[in-house]
C-alpha cells in the first residue's frame, strides 16, 4: 500500500527541487531552438539570484527582487548573445567564461552588498499561495496547489512558449533560425534579432531558476548556489527533446528522483546512500541512451551563423 | 640581476635560519586549496596563520588556489626557500606533503586534518564525536517526539564520527531516541539541504543538525519554517537563527594558533595535535537557547567536565 502521506511529501519535494531546473532547462530550449548553445545557464542561475537577493535585500519588496533577477538574466543573456551572435566566438567556451565569470562576480558583489553578514543576510520572499478549493484536495491539494507564485508561473510560462514555438508565425521563424539560418535569411527572418531575442529570454528564463532559489525557497543567497542546476538543465533539455513542456517534464523528473532519494533513505537504511544519489543521473543516462537514437537537436545549433559565407 | 640577488638573500636567509630554527620559527607558510576570502575553511587557515605570525613574531606567507597537480611544486618551493614550516591545508594535501617531507627533512610540515603523521609531518584535527556527542545530548533531551535528525553531505573521517557521536549522545539522553540520518552528497546545494530537513521534519525530527557548508542554510531554513529545533556548526549560530539549540563551535584558527604557539616555542613534533573539549580555544559549544531547561544544561556542564578529566571517553576517538 502506497502511504499518501509520504505521496504527498515527494510530490511537494518533486514541485520545490525541479522548478529552479525547469526554469533554467527551458531557457535552454529557446536559446537551442534558435541556434545558439545556453552553457551559461549556471551561471545565469546565479546572477539571478543575487540580483533577486540584492533588490529585495535593498527594498524590502520581493517583486522589486524578481525585477531585479529578471534585468540581471538579461543583461547576462545579452553579453551571450554578443558574444555567439557578433563575434561568433565557439558557444561552448562562451558559455564556460560567462559561468566562471558571473561565479566570481557574484562571489565577489555579494560581499559588497551583504557585506560581512554575507550568507546569513535574509531577505524577504514570495509565501505561498493556496488556490481556493484546488488546495483542500487530499494529497496533491497541499503538495501542488499551495506553492508559491513563481512555481504558478513556470506553468503558464511553459505553456505560453510551448504555443509560441510551436504555434505561432514568430515561433516558426526561430525555429526556421536554428535549423537552417541561411534558408530563414532568404526567406527574410530577420535571425540576428530572432537569435538575440531567444538568448535574452534564455538568460531572463535562466535568471528565474535564481530567483526562485532565493525568493521562495532560502531567502538568502549563497555563493555557488545554483549547485550544478544550469548543467542538470541542459540534460533536462535533451532528455525533453528541444521542447518546453518536455524540458520541464524531464526537469520535473529529476526534481522527483532527488525528492524520492531523501524518502528512500530513511525506508531502506541499509542501503548505501550514495546508490540513492546517481539515482536521478542513472535515470538521465538510461533515459538518454534509450531515447538518444532519436534525437532531434535543431541542425544548425552550435554554428555561428555568418551572412558573408556560403 | 635581481632574481640573482634574490637567490643570494634567501640563501642567507637559509643559512642564518639554520641554527635558530632549533630555537622555534621564523617563517611560516601555509598552502590552501581554495580562495582566501571563502568565509570558511581557507579563510580560517589564512587568518590563522596571518594572525599567529603577527602575536608570535615569525613571518607568514600563504599560496591560495593551489590544486590538486600543483601541490608538490608549492610546497617544495617553500621548503627549497628555507620555511621552517610548512602547512597543507587540508587532507588532500597528505600525499603531496609525504613526498615533499621525505626530500626536506629539516623542515616540519602540518597536514590540517590530516591522515598520518612522519618524523617531520605533524598532523592537526579535531576530537569530532566528543562535541557531537554534546549535541546529540541537548537534541535528545529537547525532543518531545523521540526524533532527532542530523545531515551530512558526505561519508568520511568528519561526518561519521561526528554522527557516531549524535547518536550516542542522545542515546545518553534517551535511549528511546530515533536517530535519522540523510546523506546529500553535496556541500552547497541550499535547495537540497532543505529538502533534507524538511523530509527529517515530515518523519517526525523536532531538532535537527545540519553540518554541511553553504547547504546548511537551506536546512536552517526548513528549521526555521516549521517551528522545530536546529544545531549549529563551525560558529555560535542562536546570533543568525533565533531557533537554534546549541551550536558545536570547530575553531580552525583556534586550533592553528594552540599548534603555532608550540612551533615558536620549538615544541612542535610529528605527532597528531587532536583539539579536544580540553582545548577551548580549538573546541568549544556556544550558547545555549533559553528554553533548554537548567537541569539539561547542568548536565551538559558536567558532561564537559567529565570529558576534560578523562571519565568519559566518546568514540570513535
Amino acid at each position: 500500500m502506497i502511504d499518501l502521506v509520504l505521496l504527498g511529501d515527494v510530490l511537494a519535494g518533486t514541485a520545490r527541487l525541479g522548478t529552479p531546473i525547469a526554469f533554467a532547462a527551458v531557457g535552454g530550449v529557446i536559446a537551442e531552438r534558435g541556434g545558439l548553445y545556453n552553457i551559461g545557464l549556471e551561471g545565469q542561475i546565479l546572477v539571478g539570484a543575487l540580483g533577486a537577493a540584492a533588490g529585495s535585500f535593498a527594498t524590502g519588496s520581493a517583486l522589486i527582487g524578481l525585477g531585479c533577477g529578471i534585468i540581471c538574466g538579461l543583461i547576462s543573456g545579452l553579453l551571450l548573445g554578443y558574444m555567439s551572435i557578433r563575434l561568433r566566438i565557439n558557444q561552448l567556451v562562451g558559455g564556460i567564461a560567462l559561468n566562471l565569470l558571473l561565479a566570481g562576480l557574484t562571489a565577489f558583489l555579494s560581499r559588497q552588498i551583504f557585506g560581512a553578514q554575507a550568507g546569513g543576510a535574509r531577505v524577504n520572499g514570495f509565501s505561498q499561495i493556496d488556490i481556493p478549493f484546488l488546495s483542500d484536495l487530499p494529497v496533491v491539494g497541499p503538495s501542488l496547489f499551495s506553492q508559491d507564485p513563481l512555481f504558478y508561473l513556470l506553468i503558464g510560462l511553459a505553456i505560453a512558449a510551448w504555443f509560441w514555438l510551436m504555434k505561432s508565425h514568430k515561433g516558426l521563424d526561430l525555429r526556421a533560425v536554428g535549423e537552417n539560418p541561411k534558408a530563414a535569411d532568404l526567406a527574410g527572418v530577420p535571425v540576428f534579432r530572432m537569435q538575440y531575442l531567444a538568448i535574452a529570454v534564455s538568460g531572463v528564463l535562466a535568471a528565474l531558476a535564481g530567483v526562485h532559489l532565493v525568493l521562495s525557497q532560502v531567502y538568502v543567497f549563497a555563493e555557488g548556489m545554483s549547485a550544478g542546476k544550469g548543467f542538470i538543465a541542459l540534460a533536462a533539455i535533451i532528455l525533453g527533446r528541444w521542447s518546453p513542456i518536455g524540458a520541464i517534464c524531464a526537469a520535473l523528473f529529476f526534481g522527483f528522483c532527488d525528492a524520492v532519494q531523501f524518502k528512500l533513505q530513511f525506508t531502506s537504511p541499509e542501503i548505501p546512500y550514495q546508490l540513492f544519489l546517481i539515482l536521478p543521473y542513472l535515470a538521465s543516462l538510461i533515459a538518454l541512451v534509450v531515447l538518444g537514437a532519436k534525437a532531434s537537436a535543431p541542425a544548425s545549433v552550435g554554428l555561428p551563423y555568418d551572412r558573408e559565407h556560403r | 640581476m635581481q632574481l640573482k640577488s634574490k637567490l643570494l638573500a634567501g640563501f642567507a636567509a637559509l643559512m642564518l635560519a639554520g641554527p635558530a630554527a632549533a630555537e622555534g620559527i621564523e617563517r611560516a607558510a601555509i598552502v590552501m586549496p581554495g580562495s582566501i576570502s571563502d568565509n570558511g575553511w581557507n579563510q580560517a587557515g589564512f587568518e590563522g596563520l596571518t594572525k599567529a605570525g603577527e602575536a608570535l613574531g615569525f613571518e607568514a606567507a600563504f599560496s591560495e588556489s593551489v590544486h590538486q597537480p600543483e601541490q608538490i611544486e608549492v610546497l617544495s618551493d617553500y621548503a627549497r626557500r628555507g620555511y621552517d614550516l610548512v602547512i597543507g591545508h587540508g587532507g588532500e594535501f597528505q600525499d603531496a606533503v609525504e613526498r615533499v617531507a621525505a626530500r626536506f627533512p629539516e623542515t616540519m610540515f602540518m597536514v590540517n586534518n590530516g591522515l598520518g603523521t612522519k618524523d617531520n609531518i605533524a598532523n592537526a584535527d579535531f576530537y569530532f564525536s566528543q562535541i557531537a556527542y554534546l549535541m546529540g545530548y541537548v537534541a535528545g533531551s529537547m525532543s518531545d517526539t523521540g526524533t532527532i535528525g542530523i545531515i551530512a553531505a558526505q561519508q568520511f573521517k568528519f561526518t561519521t564520527d561526528t554522527v557516531a557521536g549524535y547518536e550516542a549522545g542522545a542515546k545518553a539522553a534517551n535511549p528511546e531516541v530515533r536517530v535519522l540520518v540523510t546523506w546529500t552528497g553535496d556541500w552547497d546545494d541550499i535547495a537540497k539541504g532543505k529538502e533534507a530537513a524538511l523530509n527529517q521534519i515530515s518523519q517526525g525530527a523536532d531538532v535537527v543538525w545540519p553540518t554541511m557548508d553553504s547547504a546548511t542554510l537551506g536546512s536552517m531554513q526548513a528549521v526555521q519554517e516549521k517551528g522545530v529545533y536546529g544545531i549549529g556548526i563551525y560558529r555560535d549560530a542562536i546570533n543568525e537563527w533565533p531557533k537554534i539549540l546549541q551550536s558545536a563551535i570547530l575553531d580552525v584558527r583556534g586550533n592553528m594558533r594552540s599548534y603555532l604557539e608550540l612551533a615558536a616555542a620549538g615544541k612542535l613534533e610529528g605527532a597528531l595535535y587532536r583539539a579536544d573539549m580540553g582545548n577551548e580555544l580549538a573546541m568549544r559549544i556556544g550558547s545555549f537557547h533559553p528554553d533548554i531547561p537548567v537541569g539539561v544544561v547542568d548536565e551538559v556542564n558536567k558532561l564537559i567536565d567529565a570529558m576534560k578529566s578523562g571519565t568519559l571517553v566518546v568514540h570513535p576517538q
